[in-house]
């Protein structure tokens, strides 16, 4: 009996319903979209290395918490426009002498029965939002996607049942409370009153108003001033005023606004633009709230998707950079060698039974330790500040004696190179050391590398390095080959370059020998540090934190803008059917369709722009303080703008369409 | 005299097949222009369905409006606008004030979409808000007001734009008698200084006899007629009593 009464309540405010469980499949394909993200294959190719799955999964972990909370928002408040529409229907039942224990349970029936259906059609969409999006991803992060293969998580959708069952459990208790609570009057006239109008102190306005901009100047200054070197307790202040700032904005915002456009009377009493102000001022103080946390989620989407489009560009930039060399590897000398020959690394190859194909060409060389660290080396053509800055920074340095340097270089086809007895040649890409030799060059004194003295040969260093990279920067020196003989070993190393027509097996071969080194599978057999890495390997390895920040970015940035969206737009519907007598008395005392239909686009206008404006001035602030860590172009600006325009325009239009039909429709 | 206002056999039907009320069954009468016309019947005879087809807020099922020479019933929905915004004043039974918009902003609107100047419309509201006698609450809101007080203010916006025809659904409905005086007076006033013509429903006797004439409705029909000629407004309130004890049944009730 009940639950007829249930559902036919459900299918007759079917209009109603639909904006509330489009809201929830919304929240929840969103939420199982982000769940599935770490089982997505174009994640999984590329998160070779632990620490990347580890940041992933507890950046995971961590913004899933906070996606969790806006979602429960939006869903309480989808509930609540929901409830607010029914009270007067409650309160029939109620005067009618049914029991609040039926209703409730008629109420925990229909929430039930949504929430089912909302689910399966959420988890249906996500699963097929969460392929597209690993497409996107992919794209995005030029990752090849000759796997590409239908995931379904299931992890994802536990997740995502257990976690809508809690909200729901939230509603239904909320909803208990909104039936305890309220008076039978309240309820029976709670489709009467419409929001109730405020009357509000026009000076305490302009005040609080005054307080919130100088809040936000405040915050904005401060990070100016400090932008990336701000400590915690200034970032604290930043975001604790620029919060505050926010919210205190909206609550005095179309107070001030009104109070200062009804002194221009030539305006505000053009047309019906003291209604559209009226309206617009109404709306924004019963929603500050809401307002101020769409603008603060809208800064985050800005700025998210700003930091990703242009962490895009630098991994674009990554894939252009060519290496001389397709495999570099290298073992230290560290440690107490039980076998000095198995120690350098062609002896520990052979030991391993690891043979070279013939297709494949190949280098060994050795390192040797120095006796000082380069700030000392060049000490004499150092400025103090240039010596803290080396001290503070990694350096990778070695000594590599002339005829293992040569064969290097003729490995990656060029040209060997020639010293006398007491030259030496620098191999850097420091500018410090670039500047130091400019220096050196201008003096006659020698340079003393491990207390011999040498005369440096060439002007500028040579910035190509003699293997794939290491973390840091790096600086070799050159010696003559009897110059190394009582210098301490450092470490043995190859470099590789495959045979051009079949890289695919030799590159298989090299990047499962290095993971397993990386998996210390030899180490029993021998502990050393044994490591090395493709030229691709190394390239997913630099771009992995970049691909995190890229995807997260996007990802996050457009959950936020679609809730946000959400929000709006159901605040604007809901206040079309509540604002309905309202249009109906426009008509009856003459107002033409035609300016009701442009109040309409005003208020949605101004309203969906509101939020956005403040959201943007902090992103500007925001994004010019930290400027240097990106590199901004004009293409970054103008993508990140265009997918934030073409979302929340899309759903300011749909918005205003939808306004204007239920405002048309109403006779 | 001018014809302002000819309403031609109309019916207007509610409902669906199998559940049709008639709230106007074949209507007809004529106003000319400067006439004071009060109409009165029974609850649920049909006047506020009367005013509100001839004020083009709702149509008629059958028959022909025609106001200043126009058929409203044929009008374009832009000649429509037109002509509520200019030519027609309406004081609703229900008053239709907007909720979130002051007393002084809710007369101001009526003036607003005419695009009269600032200055003007200051005036103007000042003017009849004096003449009403609703000055200290132009700044308040409606849901600080009283209902008579909220009547006034619809009156004050029909009447700002000093519309050729106004149409007023139980204006004193909720005012006690001084400020019915009040408001009668500055009917009185507006019919015959500015010759504007008034249609008011009504249920009292006394706000009646303001009236030049009468139109008696019950069931959608007209009942009865009464012109007032040149009896003074005491004899025309008798002559009024006598009609509506005429009316017997359940006039009586009501009145
Ligand atoms: N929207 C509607 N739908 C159906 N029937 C209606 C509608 N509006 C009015 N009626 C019916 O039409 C008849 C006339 O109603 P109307 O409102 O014109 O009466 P009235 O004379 O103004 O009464 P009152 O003096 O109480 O204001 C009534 O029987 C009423 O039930
Ligand atoms: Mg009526």
């Amino acid at each position: 009996m009940f639950s007829k009464l249930a559902l036919n309540n459900v299918k007759r405010s079917f209009k109603n319903y639909s904006i509330y469980f489009l809201t929830l499949t919304l929240a929840i394909c969103v939420f199982y979209s982000f769940n599935s993200l770490e089982d997505q294959n174009v994640m999984l190719g590329m998160n070779q290395n632990e620490d990347f799955i580890l940041n992933m999964s507890y950046f995971t972990i961590g913004m899933s918490i906070f996606v969790s909370f806006v979602l429960g928002w939006l869903i309480i408040y989808a509930n609540n426009f929901l409830i607010k529409k029914r009270k007067k229907e409650l309160g029939i039942y109620i005067s009618l002498g049914m029991s609040k224990g039926k209703i409730s349970r008629i109420l925990i029936l229909e929430t039930l029965v949504i929430g089912f259906l909302s689910l399966v059609a959420g988890i249906l969409l996500g699963i097929i939002v969460s392929q597209g999006m690993a497409v996107v991803t992919a794209n995005i992060l030029s990752a090849e996607l000759q796997d590409f293969k239908f995931v379904v998580s299931m992890g994802a959708i536990g997740k995502t049942a257990v976690y809508f069952g809690i909200i729901y459990a939230l509603v239904m208790l909320f909803n208990q409370v909104t039936i305890s609570k309220y008076k039978l009057i309240d309820l029976l006239n709670a489709a009467k009153k419409n929001e109730e109008v405020k009357v509000k102190n026009p000076f305490v306005s302009v005040l609080l108003f005054l307080v919130a901009v100088t809040l936000l100047m405040i915050s904005y200054s401060i990070f100016l001033t400090h932008g990336l070197a701000a400590d915690r307790v200034q970032l604290s202040v930043v975001a604790l005023f620029g919060g505050l700032g926010t919210l205190l904005y909206f609550f005095s915002l179309s107070n001030f606004f009104i109070q200062i456009l009804q002194k221009n009377k030539r305006f505000y009493l053009k047309d019906i633009n003291l209604f559209v102000l009226r309206q617009i001022n109404n709306k924004v103080n019963t929603n500050f709230l809401s307002m101020a946390v769409i603008s603060l989620l809208l800064f985050l989407t800005v700025t998210f998707l700003f930091i990703a489009f242009n962490v895009k560009g630098i991994i674009d930039q990554n894939a252009e950079e060519r290496s001389s060399f397709d495999v570099s590897g290298y073992i230290y000398a560290d440690g107490d060698i039980a076998s000095p020959e198995m120690a350098n690394i062609a002896g520990y190859l052979e030991a391993i039974d690891f043979e070279f194909d013939e297709s494949e060409r190949y280098a060994f060389y050795s390192e040797y330790k120095l006796d000082a660290s380069p700030e000392e080396l060049f000490t004499g053509y150092l400025s103090e500040e240039e010596k803290m800055d080396l001290e503070e920074g990694f350096m990778f340095n070695s000594i590599v004696k002339l005829s293992d340097y040569n064969s290097i270089r003729e490995l990656a086809g060029q040209k060997p190179i020639d010293l006398r007895e007491d030259e030496l040649f620098i191999i850097s890409d420091s500018g410090h050391v670039e500047g130091a030799l400019a220096e050196y060059h201008q003096g006659e004194e020698p340079f003393i590398l491990n207390g011999v003295a040498y005369s440096i040969q060439n002007r500028s260093p040579v910035k190509e390095n003699i293997a794939i990279p290491r973390t840091g920067d790096f600086l070799y020196f050159v010696v003559p080959d009897h110059a190394v003989e009582n210098m301490q070993l450092e470490s043995t190393g190859f470099n590789v370059i495959y045979d051009e027509a079949d890289p695919e097996e030799s590159e298989e071969k090299f990047s499962a020998l290095f993971v397993d080194f990386e998996e210390e599978k030899y180490s029993d057999f021998l502990p050393l540090s044994v490591s090395g890495q493709t030229w691709k390997q190394h390239l997913d390895r630099k771009n992995a934190p970049a691909a995190i920040a890229v995807f997260l970015g996007l990802f996050l940035g457009l959950i936020f803008i679609i809730t946000s969206a959400a929000v709006l737009a159901l605040q604007q519907l809901s206040d079309a059917s509540d604002s309905l007598e309202r249009y109906k008395s426009l008509k009856k005392i003459g107002v033409t369709e035609k300016l009701i239909n442009s109040a309409i686009w005003k208020q949605t206008f101004i309203y969906f722009l509101l939020p956005l404006s403040l959201a943007v001035i902090h992103t500007a602030v925001g994004i010019y303080a930290i400027r240097e860590l990106l590199n901004i172009n004009f293409q970054t600006i103008l993508t990140g703008t265009l997918l934030v325009a073409v979302i929340y325009g899309g759903y300011f239009y749909a918005t205003y369409l939808g306004v204007k039909n239920i405002v048309r429709n109403s006779n | 005299m001018q014809n302002i206002l000819t309403v031609d056999k109309i019916e207007k039907y509610y409902g669906n097949k199998g559940n049709v009320t008639k709230a106007i069954d074949n209507i007809s009468f004529s106003v000319n222009k400067g006439e004071f016309l009060g109409i009165m019947g029974p609850s649920g005879s049909g006047k506020t369905t009367l005013l509100n087809c001839i004020s083009t807020v709702d149509s008629i099922t059958t028959g022909k409006i025609t106001i200043n020479e126009k058929d409203i019933t044929k009008l374009k929905a832009k000649s429509l606008e037109k002509f509520r915004r200019d030519e027609l004043g309406f004081i609703f039974q229900d008053f239709n004030l907007l909720d979130m918009l002051t007393a002084y902003e809710n007369i101001a609107l009526a003036l607003t979409i005419q695009k009269r100047g600032a200055k003007e419309i200051d005036r103007l509201i000042n003017e009849v808000a004096a003449k009403l006698g609703i000055e200290a609450i132009l700044s308040q809101y409606p849901f600080q007001l009283s209902g008579g007080q909220k009547q006034r203010v619809a009156c004050a916006r029909a009447m700002v734009t000093e519309p050729s025809l106004i149409l007023a659904d139980e204006p004193t409905g909720a005012l006690d008698s001084t400020s019915s005086r009040l408001l009668l007076d500055s009917f009185e006033k507006l019919n015959q200084e500015d010759q504007s013509t008034i249609i008011m429903v009504t249920h009292d006797s006394f706000t009646a006899s303001y009236t030049n004439r009468i139109l008696f409705i019950k069931d959608g029909r007209v009942f009865n007629e009464l012109v007032r000629g040149n009896d003074t407004r005491k004899e025309f309130f008798n002559k009024i009593i006598e009609v509506v004890t005429l009316l017997g049944g359940d006039v009586s009730n009501v009145l």
